[in-house]
């Protein structure tokens, strides 16, 4: 995958030992990329691990001057001071999890739906995905809340479940759709003689093939629910069932939180969504663009 | 690769059977059902209560008919919303696309380090919106942030600290620079994507035309990209539209209504204001120019795949 065309070496007349000299702005710019990109996360880790009385002195050193990781011991013992991060992020473990059973079973349906031959209102139905994926989750919350605050739904993960899973439904789907389309229609046809129905077909012979498909949607789907703040800061009111996005939001209008015990908590709540994203990357951006890319 | 599978289907249609087919849409229909649920009919429920007067603590729901958008039209602070939601529409588009590109064909090159330097370049794309707010909330305090250092390294004349997010000048390019900190990432790998799968051939035919570096860009590979930036600038357009965690946690909407775009305006008008509504009304409004964008969307899109496939 990682073909590259290299216009310089293709294009370049100058002969060999100047062209170190005209990649100097290059390497300036790809240092100062990496900067910007970096610096803000360096910072947070830094102010994490260095003891807090050095972070509030000013000018802040911009190397740790001393390294005290028992800032990730107090976040977890469960002083009320300090955060509930513990229990909160147990809850959006419960929350991840329903929300991505919700969303593979779904998605499967969808994209099989979609990946086979065209029939009549697929376009409809793709549009609608597409108007559900772009809308903005702050102008259904009002409406929602209301029912659900009638139905008496609320303080529940299964109800925020369902909800989250409404809202990312439509990327998974374009993932898996992506995915199946690239299984070849001779496998398929070839199933179909052999005696296979399609749904079969589906279950013995695409899903295996779209396996890597499969767990980039659950890894959308469940770091999705993970990160969600708008529908678990409304749906949710009782302190000991708040996820983790609004335990750690409520915790910055807090003025006494230690600064280091909040970006603690926000960094133990990153280090799971950037390590399986950076994994699934390919998948994820080729979904969210919605068929803008092909691959 | 959709196109192509589409050219496949159709030439194998007419031996197919010619009965109807039901399975897709047996498929669809668990989706369909759910998302009518989910999103449809809360919109529903939005467009009737925007006819309606329902404020707690005012009596009962009322049918008042156009009066909201009557009070909408009229409402200096809804107008300030859309002038808001354009600002920051158009700042996030131009500094997270145009960072996006610059990225991917930086990426593009062959260098020392290309993979780390992608990895580094990833990461804010990868990182939550509610610890990017912790981090810059951080970074941008008044008393001990680190941006006073390179501030007053920079502009050694400042007497004191600025109020940064809490300046009423400030608070909008530092949302803009947050947002498209996250989102820039995405429309890097994007546009890369693209790049590397114009073909080599390309460049070598211009290189035997006597094409310079400039001239292949120019003549190869901004045709190839068009389509794509095109496409990325519209997503930009929605993406930015439903922007609410970052603006929200970090300014409130605030200082003086200064980020206070659309969404978070319909949010607090419901949730602060309790005049659910007229929140409903603003958010018709809102509705309104996520379904034009989208549309748009999707007819590039279309053509696009079109001329891909044909």
């Amino acid at each position: 995958m990682e073909k590259t065309i290299s216009t310089s070496a293709a294009a370049s007349p100058k002969p060999h030992r100047y062209r170190w000299l005209e990649r100097i702005p290059l390497y300036v710019l790809v240092l100062m990329f990496c900067l910007v990109t970096a610096f803000p996360i360096y910072w947070m880790i830094v102010s994490v691990v260095q003891p807090v009385n050095l972070s509030l002195q000013y000018p802040p050193p911009l190397f740790p001057q001393a390294i005290d990781l028992k800032v990730f011991g107090e976040i977890f013992s469960g002083r009320e001071s300090v955060g509930r991060v513990d229990i909160w992020i147990g809850n959006s473990l419960v929350l991840a999890t329903l929300t991505t059973v919700f969303s593979l079973v779904l998605s499967i349906f969808g994209a099989y739906a979609l990946a086979g031959r065209r029939w009549r209102g697929q376009g409809l139905f793709g549009l609608m995905l597409l108007m559900t994926q772009m809308l903005p989750e702050a102008l259904i919350v009002i409406p929602l809340y209301a029912t659900i605050d009638q139905l008496k739904l609320k303080d529940s993960f299964l109800t925020l479940a369902l909800v989250d899973t409404a809202f990312v439904l439509p990327i998974c789907i374009w993932i898996l759709k992506n995915v199946f389309d690239t299984i070849p229609n001779e496998i398929r046809d070839a199933a179909l003689v052999d005696g296979c129905n399609r749904i079969g077909m589906l279950w013995r012979i695409m899903l295996p093939i779209a396996a890597p498909g499969l767990v980039a949607v659950g890894v959308v789907a469940f770091f999705h629910a993970w990160n969600e703040y708008l529908f678990a800061s409304s749906l949710i009111s009782s302190r000991t069932m708040y996820t983790a996005p609004v335990g750690l939001g409520s915790m910055i209008s807090m003025i006494d939180t230690p600064i280091d015990k909040l970006l603690g908590g926000g960094l133990v709540f990153s280090i799971f969504p950037v390590i399986f994203y950076l994994l699934v990357q390919r998948y994820v951006v080729a979904g969210l663009s919605a068929g803008a890319v092909k691959g | 690769m959709t196109a192509v599978a589409g050219v496949n289907t159709q030439l194998t249609k007419p031996t197919a059977r010619r009965r109807r087919d039901y399975l897709p849409y047996l498929l669809a229909l668990p989706i369909i059902i759910y998302e009518g649920v989910f999103i449809l009919i809360p919109i529903l429920q939005q467009f009737f209560s925007s006819f309606t007067s329902d404020v707690l603590g005012m009596g009962p729901v009322r049918w008042v008919g156009l009066d909201n958008y009557e009070r909408m039209f009229a409402d200096r602070y809804f107008w300030n919303s859309l002038r808001v939601t354009l600002v920051f529409m158009v700042g996030t588009v131009i500094v997270s696309v145009g960072a996006g590109l610059l990225s991917a064909l930086l990426l593009n090159q062959r260098f020392r380090g290309r993979s780390v330097a992608r990895a580094v370049m990833t990461l804010p794309w990868a990182f939550p919106d509610l610890p990017t707010v912790l981090i810059f909330y951080w970074i941008l305090n008044q008393n001990f942030g680190v941006i006073n250092v390179f501030a007053r390294f920079l502009l050694p004349w400042l007497e004191q600290n600025p109020k940064w997010m809490f300046d009423i000048n400030l608070a909008m390019p530092l949302v803009v620079f947050i947002a498209a900190w996250k989102a820039f990432p995405f429309y890097g790998l994007v546009l890369l994507s693209v790049m590397q799968s114009i073909p080599h051939e390309l460049y070598e035919a211009a290189t035997v035309d006597g094409a310079s570096r400039r001239q292949a860009f120019r003549y190869v590979t901004l045709p190839e990209l068009i389509p794509t930036l095109m496409l990325m600038g519209i997503l930009a357009c929605i993406f930015a539209f439903r922007q609410f965690v970052l603006i929200f946690l970090s300014t409130g909407g605030g200082p003086a209504r200064a980020t206070e775009t659309l969404v978070i305006s319909v949010y607090k008008t419901a949730f602060n204001s309790f005049d659910f509504s007229y929140g409903a009304t603003i958010g018709v409004a809102g509705f309104a120019v996520v379904f034009a964008i989208t549309l748009a969307f999707a007819f590039l899109q279309r053509r696009q795949e079109a001329a891909a496939g044909g």
